[in-house]
């Protein structure tokens, strides 16, 4: 045959090259993209994939920073400039020019560059548009990078105090009928008999709230004991310039519950504050311009409410 | 052809008219829809099917009945004390060293690049602050000392430096503080929470209006205190520490309390018909106002009647029966905070420091505003607290912007009289009671007082604020109206500013 045919190699000089320009390959790639080279590595299993401990200063305070700050482009989905900071080994990895995090050397972290050039920066991160971070956020990420970007490290002196989501109760509504069940009609009987004196003290719970200060002289002692098959339920009760005496005390002492309890204005006297030391959730008194006296107050302070009035008006 | 009368056709004609298409559709979706998924969907609903609203029916006779909040609330009422035309927070609260020792220097021109001002042109000189500061309470915050009377209640006040707001004119800037949105129609924070929560005393309003004057008027108006797009029952009811608290209210003379009942009657039956026919519930609305009117002619009158205090707490406030001051109206405010009043507005205008007129300098309008409010401020939340009431009452403070720490220089000139340009980037506001810190600062502006540079806090995320602490998430406290929704704190996500809740 001609020698000028399609040229002829062995099996062995084929998968020779075919191997030669395959490694050529993936040696340009991992040169190129060093998070790459790690990533096959770590997936291959031939390195460990280093990994965050749970109640490190990492899990506790940066991921959730990158979480809200970073992944709408650096998570897997998108991984702008190969950047990917949707977990700890990914972080340590880097991005299309190497590690971004040079572990105890902020200056030289590439990340924590980008993060702190000022807003109309080009290569500033987030970038122009975005909501730059705080000045908190960046101090988190330097102090956590200068001392070493740890995976472990619990806890770092200096770092500003985390910032506090408020959680909205969850509300189970089944559980709060459940909850209220036992008292309801009694509650339905009361609240149709005394119209805004009673309600429930919020839409998740079962406990009370009596205000019958509006109701003013047409609110007694008698009305007072009419609550008492609700009175463990109460929590605050206002009962100023109603005509209570002290023959409401044992209604009082009932409410076992109760935070806050405003006796304004009515003939109540030292006897009924003096019951009052039993209850134990007790947090606030109000006694303005009525006849109790400071003395009787005393106890009830020692125990840390807080009192209105009394005495020395 | 037909069986009906003309004068039934009639009223049927007018009914269908009354109808309008949304509450067609809405019937629609509410019948057919219904019906359908009644049989469709046996199953009982997920348990996570938590509806995005909460339930604010009630019977349309007693729009203003006690509704409890959706979770266990800290305050249980507000009293917001409006300081119109916004007051410097450069000399009163927020001080900077710097900035004084700049005064008198060329404006950098990193300020200046790129923004715009309501009057200042040009290069403006920096104006340090006008007053002496000092540290004061246990929480040694600074102020300056037009506030000698406040400055005892220092360790009970939390004080926002770092308010910030996007309307840099007077009517959007009230509008955004007080109903959230700079735009006209919208409801009112008073609207909102005595929509959520109804209110205590059936007799009064649920939300009161009290203004005062220190020389100009409300820019944004009455919408201040309007329900927009919410019942007209929930809108703020103005009354006047002078004179009738409530104009038209008292009978005419020669007309007796029966004779009014007797008119009173004539015309609820004739709404009532009206409601019958037409089914629209702001006729029964009306009916609760006319009734509540009536039991007002007693109660109203009793409440702002500050004559019944006794002559010490007269002298605390500064107040004096038969005029109308700011000082009256603070006194009032606690009077109707004991008869369970819901929302106080109260306004004090006249903050509006540009130094166009002498009258409205820095060195002397601001003055006599401080001298007007000081003392009343300060004894209004010494009495509440003294009667246990600052604990379940939420007192805001402020104005509607800041402003900055440039001398104004209307038109590009150097101006006779010193004054301050509107400053929506930063201001401060102070709040007072349950649930919140006290003698606590939050947030912080730069060396200059010229933006913010920690914490940031939005109008919004005050009003956030405020329902948590009055029980509610800002997501649930809804009311739909044209397809959306619609909430206090709008579109944009609100934080509820978990830093200052004790």
């Amino acid at each position: 045959m001609s020698d000028f045919g399609p040229g002829r190699l062995s099996a062995a000089a084929y998968f020779g090259c075919v191997a030669l320009l395959t490694a050529l390959g993936l040696g340009v790639a991992a040169w190129a993209h060093p998070a790459f080279l790690h990533s096959s590595l770590q997936t291959m299993g031939l390195e460990a994939v280093p990994h965050a401990a749970p109640g490190s200063f990492y899990v506790t305070r940066i991921a959730p920073l990158f979480d809200a700050r970073c992944l709408g482009c650096h998570d897997d989905t998108r991984a702008k400039g190969q950047l990917r900071l949707d977990s700890f080994a990914a972080a340590m990895r880097g991005g299309r020019d190497g590690p971004v995090i040079e572990p105890g050397n902020p200056k030289g972290s590439e990340l924590f560059r980008r993060i702190s050039l000022p807003s109309s920066d080009d290569r500033a991160m987030p970038p122009s548009g975005k909501t730059p971070l705080t000045a908190d956020e960046v101090t988190v990420i330097k102090l956590w990078i200068a001392s070493g970007a740890s995976g472990e490290l619990r806890t770092i002196k200096g770092a500003p105090r985390p910032v506090v989501e408020v959680k909205i109760p969850e509300s189970d509504l089944a559980a709060v009928q459940k909850q209220r069940a036992p008292l309801a009609a009694a509650l339905k009987q009361l609240q149709a008999r005394y119209p805004g004196v009673i309600i429930y003290e919020s839409r998740n719970s079962a406990d009370l709230e009596v205000d019958a200060s509006l109701r003013g002289a047409a609110f007694g002692d008698g009305d007072l004991a009419a609550l008492l098959p609700l009175a463990a339920r109460i929590v605050r009760a206002d009962l100023s310039g109603t005509t209570i005496t002290d023959a409401a005390a044992p209604t009082l002492v009932a409410m076992t519950s109760l935070t806050r309890l405003r006796l304004a204005h009515t003939k109540i006297t030292d006897k009924t504050l003096v019951a009052l030391v039993g209850l134990k959730s007790l947090k606030s008194v109000s006694v303005v311009e009525t006849k109790v006296s400071d003395d009787a107050l005393a106890p009830l302070r020692q125990h840390g409410v807080a009192t209105y009035g009394g005495g020395n008006e | 052809m037909s069986d009906f009368t003309s004068d039934e056709l009639l009223a049927e004609y007018l009914k269908v008219q009354a109808q309008t298409r949304r509450q067609f559709v809405g019937w629609g979706a509410g019948g057919l829809g219904a019906l359908f998924m009644n049989s469709a969907m046996a199953a009982p609903a997920a348990p996570h099917a938590v509806p995005a609203s909460l339930n604010f029916a009630r019977d349309p006779a007693t729009p203003l009945s006690v509704l409890p909040p959706q979770f266990g609330a800290k305050v249980k009422r507000v009293i917001y004390l409006h300081m119109g035309g916004s007051p410097s927070q450069l000399d009163l609260f927020d001080y900077k060293p710097v900035l004084k020792r700049f005064h008198g220097h060329d404006c950098p021109q990193s300020f200046l690049q790129g923004k715009r001002f309501a009057f200042i042109q040009g290069v403006p000189k920096l104006l340090g602050p006008m007053f002496p500061f000092h540290q004061a309470g246990k929480s040694g915050a600074w102020i300056s000392d037009r506030l000698p009377h406040l400055e005892k209640q220092v360790d009970d006040l939390c004080i926002i430096k770092s308010m910030k707001t996007d309307q840099f004119n007077h009517a959007p800037a009230q509008l955004l503080v007080h109903t959230g949105d700079p735009r006209l129609g919208h409801a009112s924070l008073g609207s909102w929470i005595t929509y959520g929560l109804g209110s205590e005393n059936q007799n009064l309003p649920g939300f009161i209006v009290l203004i005062s004057n220190g020389g100009t008027t409300a820019n944004a108006g009455k919408p201040l205190w309007g329900s927009g797009f919410l019942p007209s029952v929930y809108q703020g009811v103005p009354c006047r520490s002078a004179g009738e608290p409530v104009l038209y209210l008292q009978n005419p003379q020669g007309v007796t309390r029966p004779e009014r009942r007797q008119v009173l009657d004539a015309v609820d039956e004739i709404n009532r018909e009206n409601f019958k026919e037409f089914g629209n519930p702001e006729t029964v609305t009306r009916i609760a106002q006319y009734e509540m009117a009536f039991r007002m002619q007693l109660e109203a009158s009793d409440a702002m009647d500050i004559k019944k205090e006794p002559a010490k707490v007269l002298e605390s406030y500064g107040a004096e029966p038969g005029k109308t001051s700011y000082a009256n109206n603070c006194l009032v405010a606690r009077r109707l905070a004991e008869r369970g009043v819901r929302f106080i507005q109260l306004y004090h205008w006249g903050w509006d420091s540009h130094g166009t007129p002498v009258d409205e300098g820095v060195n002397v309008g601001l003055v006599k505003r401080c001298k007007e409010t000081d003392q009343p401020t300060a004894a209004l939340l010494a009495d509440l607290k003294q009667r246990g009431l600052l604990e379940d009452t939420l007192v805001i403070w402020g104005g509607e912007f800041g402003r900055t720490p440039m001398w104004e220089n209307r038109g590009g000139q150097e101006m006779e009289f010193i004054g301050r340009d509107h400053h929506p980037s930063c201001f401060t506001l102070f709040m007072a009671g349950g649930g919140i810190k006290h003698g606590i600062s939050h947030g912080e502006t730069d060396e200059m007082g010229y933006s913010i540079v920690r914490d940031p806090v939005e109008v919004r995320d005050l009003h956030a604020t405020m329902l948590y602490l009055l029980g509610f998430d800002y997501h649930k406290l809804s009311y739909p109206y044209q397809g959306l929704d619609q909430k206090l704190t709008g579109v944009k996500p609100a934080r509820i500013v978990s830093e200052i809740l004790a």
